[in-house]
């Protein structure tokens, strides 16, 4: 009986398994070995050039720029894209009217093809035909040529990040917030917590902390793996201002066909979002729960 | 096995075995582009060889093209016959993907009397080889809105033919104000445009032997001043090539300095928002000057000798004068068989009543390929060149500054000499 159970749930776990192996570890594995070799695509065999590749990257200013780039991005969108999550899903629970119509709004974003949405925002932000810059004209300002200047171009990638995480934050805040229920702030005004920002910040916010630590984590991955915007907006340009990781790894192996560098990239790349999922577990995961 | 009773029966088999239609796949990229021309000859060709049939595979652009062709090689080529990009060619005849065309051209006897001019069978020819056949050729022209033109004050019918002359007409059109811009000169793409000025100052990439750079000298450096003067004098805006296509069309550019394959689409957004006209780049040097050609070219991959048989004949057709014709009408490229050009039968009533198409065929004399860079980082190198002329365009750093770093990035990435 037991055996047969125990049979049962190799076999009832075992399409799964064959999927991760084939379409997940396998894959993983071979990137791994390819960023080992000098692999271009078109030009076999590889060879062996153990950590040459690492050591390119390591010298490689491309690369540390795209790195920053990325580090830059990060910075910006993901605190923004959570503090606005969480404003926004606060500001639409508390209200009275237009719950549902505020939340589809700034969900849309979410829903939309990233791709479409980029051609929209180079229109608004087109420098002599956009919207934006015709606005600013009318105040008197000049604006910007927001996406091909490279004093700009990495704010303009930013904030159309934010745009589009935004919403999707929200929603995951009002699940959180839901989930608290409404006598502990009622029981804290009793008890003297007569503001608003008081009743946030000793109730609301202490309980939100297992839904701030998961939108946090996923919303730096998220915007780690910035892509879409780059690719169909800037190319990486003017000058590499705008080139992130996915997108430096896209050019070094699919336009360049340096796939050994490119997939040591992708293995930089792999280790910062292991680390990120790891401070998620590991490090933060038992501080924020109430047991 | 063959006896009295088999015999008749293979008799009535045998003809339809050698009927048995030989299936060929044709990679092309840009069908936006492309897509009518391609199937016009398909068309004309099913007539003339019945027992061939075509499959076409497209890519959206050419470095999809690239891609797929490459990934095939590592596995399994499906694709008998790719149209690449000229710059594309020497990576695919250096990783002996591309076949050797001269001995099937030979075969069929005087490439010239066939209208295989030597200019042209030079487009295709890289390591060593004939690489492929030109099949499309296109060259930069000056597209340009003959109303803000005639607003500046300048005359449409009589445009400036040196640089200087443009400059200050654009300047004066930037200066109708209301986000009016003078000019866009399409740099950002490739080094395709700049290699327009560094050949129109009759200079040239690499040295004979491609071991150094050869455009770190006074030709070079010529070639990036204009580009800092087209910002300092004619005022040009920091613009990226779609965003300047996108204001030109919507009336709000002056000039845009940029292929004659981009001619069909401009005139399908422009519409009648403008009058819009074309012009031939301006001359930099008189003598010495050139002008780099752009386009595609198709190369022989398949190995199995009816499949090859098959797409040659399919290339050869589409390259002979009356599919070079087909082309034209359908593209508004420039032609690649010297007969569609000298005789006029083929092609003089299209021109006739497309004058915008004709800029570019009266450049054709002063082309010259594309250079492609030898070695593995051939792509890379292009790229570089591109992200030091944006250091320019944005006035980050002076022409002599951006030539020396631009030659020192590119020297890194030849192909070093093996010992």
């Amino acid at each position: 009986m037991r055996r047969g159970e125990h049979l049962a749930g190799w076999l009832l776990t075992l399409p799964a398994a064959i999927a991760f192996v084939a379409l997940l570890l396998l894959p993983t594995l071979a990137a791994v070995t390819l960023a080992f070799t000098d692999y271009e695509l078109g030009a076999w065999p590889p060879a062996w050039i153990g950590f040459d590749n690492f050591r390119e990257m390591w010298t490689d200013r491309g690369f540390g720029q795209s790195f920053r780039n990325t580090v830059l991005y990060v910075a910006i969108v993901a605190p923004a894209s959570v503090l606005g999550g969480l404003g926004l899903a606060l500001l639409i629970e508390s209200a009275a009217r237009g719950r549902m119509f505020f939340r589809a709004v700034f969900f849309l974003p979410v829903v939309s093809l990233t791709v479409a949405m980029a051609s929209a925002w180079q229109y608004l932000l087109h420098p002599t035909i956009g919207p934006v810059n015709a606005l600013l004209g009318g105040l008197g300002l000049g604006g910007p040529a927001w996406l091909s200047s490279s004093d700009t171009v990495l704010l303009s990638l930013a904030f159309i990040g934010v745009w589009e995480a935004v919403g999707f934050n929200m929603v995951l805040f009002m699940a959180g917030l839901t989930a608290i229920p409404k006598e502990l702030r009622e029981a804290a005004a009793v008890d003297g917590a007569r503001t608003a920002w008081d009743r946030f910040r000793l109730v609301t916010w202490p309980l939100l902390g297992p839904t701030t630590l998961f939108v946090v984590t996923i919303s730096l991955i998220r915007s780690v793996r910035v892509f879409d915007t780059v690719a169909v907006l800037t190319r990486g340009g003017p000058n590499r201002a705008s080139e992130t990781l996915l997108y430096t790894m896209y050019t070094e192996g699919f336009t360049f066909l340096r796939l050994g560098y490119s997939a040591a990239i992708t293995l930089v790349f792999l280790v910062i979002v292991l680390g990120l999922m790891l401070l998620q577990t590991r490090v933060l995961d038992r501080r924020v729960h109430y047991g | 096995m063959l006896n009295r009773r088999t015999l008749p029966l293979l008799a009535l088999v045998a003809p339809a075995l050698a009927q048995a239609p030989t299936e060929i796949t044709v990679q092309y990229a840009q069908p936006v582009i492309f897509k009518d021309s391609y199937d016009a000859i398909a068309a004309e060709f099913a007539r003339r060889e019945p027992a061939i049939r075509v499959n076409f595979v497209t890519t959206a652009n050419y470095e999809e093209g690239m891609q797929l062709i490459l990934r095939q090689a590592a596995t399994t080529l499906a694709v008998d016959l790719s149209y690449q990009g000229f710059n594309r060619l020497r990576l695919f005849a250096e990783r002996g993907i591309a076949q050797d065309l001269t001995p099937l051209l030979r075969a069929e006897g005087d490439p010239a009397a066939m209208g295989y001019s030597p200019t042209m069978l030079a487009l295709g020819h890289f390591g060593g080889m004939q690489a492929g056949l030109a099949y499309a050729a296109s060259n930069p022209i000056c597209f340009y809105n003959a109303d803000l033109v005639r607003r500046a004050g300048g005359n449409p019918d009589a445009m400036p033919t040196d640089w200087p002359g443009m400059l200050a007409l654009s300047a004066r059109i930037k200066a109708l104000g209301g986000g009016i811009e003078g000019m866009h000169y399409a740099w950002s793409s490739d080094d395709w445009m700049f290699s327009a000025l560094l050949f129109g100052h009759g200079g040239r990439m690499l040295s004979e032997n491609e071991q150094d750079v050869a455009f770190a000298g006074p030709e070079g450096l010529g070639a990036l001043r204009l580009l800092d003067r087209m910002v300092k004098e004619g005022g040009m805006a920091n613009l990226s090539r779609e965003a300047a296509q996108q204001a030109f069309a919507a009336g709000r550019l002056g000039m845009i300095f940029w292929t004659t394959a981009a001619l069909r689409g401009t005139m399908q957004q422009v519409g009648r928002n403008f009058e819009l006209r074309t012009g031939p780049m301006p001359i930099i040097d008189e003598q010495r000057g050139r002008l780099p050609t752009g386009g595609a070219a198709g190369m022989l991959i398949a190995r199995d000798r009816a499949k090859r048989d098959a797409a040659w004949k399919f290339l050869r057709f589409s390259t002979s004068a009356e599919g070079t014709t087909l082309m034209v009408r359908n593209t508004g490229y420039v032609p690649t068989n010297q007969l569609a050009i000298d005789e006029p039968r083929y092609l003089a009533e299209f021109y006739r009543d497309n004058p915008l198409f004709q800029t570019a065929t009266r450049q054709v004399a002063i082309s010259i390929p594309w250079y492609a860079f030898p070695g593995a980082n051939s792509v890379r190198v292009t790229q570089t060149m591109v992200n030091q002329q944006a250091r320019i365009v944005e006035q980050q750093a002076t022409p002599e500054v951006v030539l020396a770093e631009m030659a020192a990035e590119v020297r890194r990435l030849l192909p070093r000499p093996r010992g």
